[in-house]
């Protein structure tokens, strides 16, 4: 039972994600939803770390630390796009950057 | 202060209630829901620090003490750090969003932030139906044992089994960073 009520809160976490990331317009908005996310992912391996049949070999852990640095990796960069936008269009709206529409 | 310690540390920690983990976990929940529904920016990302410091004592909570440390240093110490200084330095303007041609077909604000909210909806349903109603959610879970991460067993693990990905992952990251200190860099003319 733990283990479901872990698993419940990280979907819910992951739904605040997903809300945050789908219905604000604001770039960093929709940046903050997708660490949520994988934050929820996080939480999702180290719950099955714990009641996993063999603990001692850390594979939920070995996971959880890899997906932290790839996070990591991703909010510098998307961050730095964010910032270049800006520069150019004035605005973080991602209803502004549109050039590349069809 | 180190009195302290000792004295935390003797507590019958081993002893609390299995229902304790919630505290931090609805703290977390509590702070991500106002991140997501503040209007003010900076107090979205105070309230996800707030949500990721939550996360990392949950995962402390759960015998993680290594991956809850580097949460805290890496989200709590650097991410948000990261987007607060984003949010400085892109202060609103009204003018590029004014003349966008697409505008006449944009959604209302009340419809996306409707249709949003039920794709949310959908999907956390589906998520907890398979979380306590699949097949697989009636079998036995291994107990619990008191699992733990020490330190030095992950530092193992992470030389003997990851070296590999360990070492693709400090590419990544120095490539990650370079390209964004140069996709920030002032563009000047030549």
């Amino acid at each position: 039972m733990m283990l479901q009520v872990l698993l419940a809160i990280s979907a819910v976490l992951f739904c605040f994600g997903l809300l945050a990331a789908l219905t604000r317009s604001n770039a960093i908005m929709v940046l903050i939803g997708i660490e949520m996310m994988l934050g929820a992912g996080n939480l999702n391996f180290i719950a099955f770390w714990k009641f996993s049949a063999h603990p001692e070999a850390l594979t939920g852990v070995l996971f959880a630390i890899f997906s932290i640095a790839l996070a990591a990796a991703e909010a510098a960069v998307g961050l730095a796009i964010i910032i270049q936008v800006h520069r150019r269009l004035r605005s973080v709206d991602v209803n502004a950057a549109h050039q590349l529409k069809g | 202060m180190h009195d302290l310690i000792q004295k935390l540390t003797a507590l019958p920690w081993d002893q609390a209630p299995q229902w304790l983990f919630l505290l931090p976990a609805l703290l977390m929940l509590l702070a991500a829901a106002a991140a997501v529904m503040l209007r003010n920016l900076i107090h979205c990302a105070l309230c996800l620090t707030l949500s990721f410091i939550a996360l990392g004592v949950l995962f402390i909570a759960l015998g993680a003490e290594f991956v809850g440390f580097v949460q805290l240093l890496v989200y709590v110490g650097a991410v948000t750090m990261l987007i607060l200084f984003a949010i400085l330095l892109t202060p609103a303007s009204e003018v590029a969003a004014s003349n966008n041609p697409f505008r006449a077909f944009q959604l209302s604000k009340a419809i996306n932030a409707a249709l949003g909210g039920g794709v949310a909806l959908l999907v956390l349903a589906g998520l907890l139906a398979a979380i306590f109603f699949s097949p697989h959610a009636r079998e036995a879970v291994p107990p619990a044992v008191a699992a733990t991460a020490p330190a030095k067993a992950i530092g193992e693990n992470l030389l003997n089994h990851t070296l590999l990905p360990l070492q693709g992952t400090a590419i990544l990251l120095t490539a990650a960073l370079i390209g964004a200190a140069l996709l920030a860099k002032e563009e000047r003319p030549s």
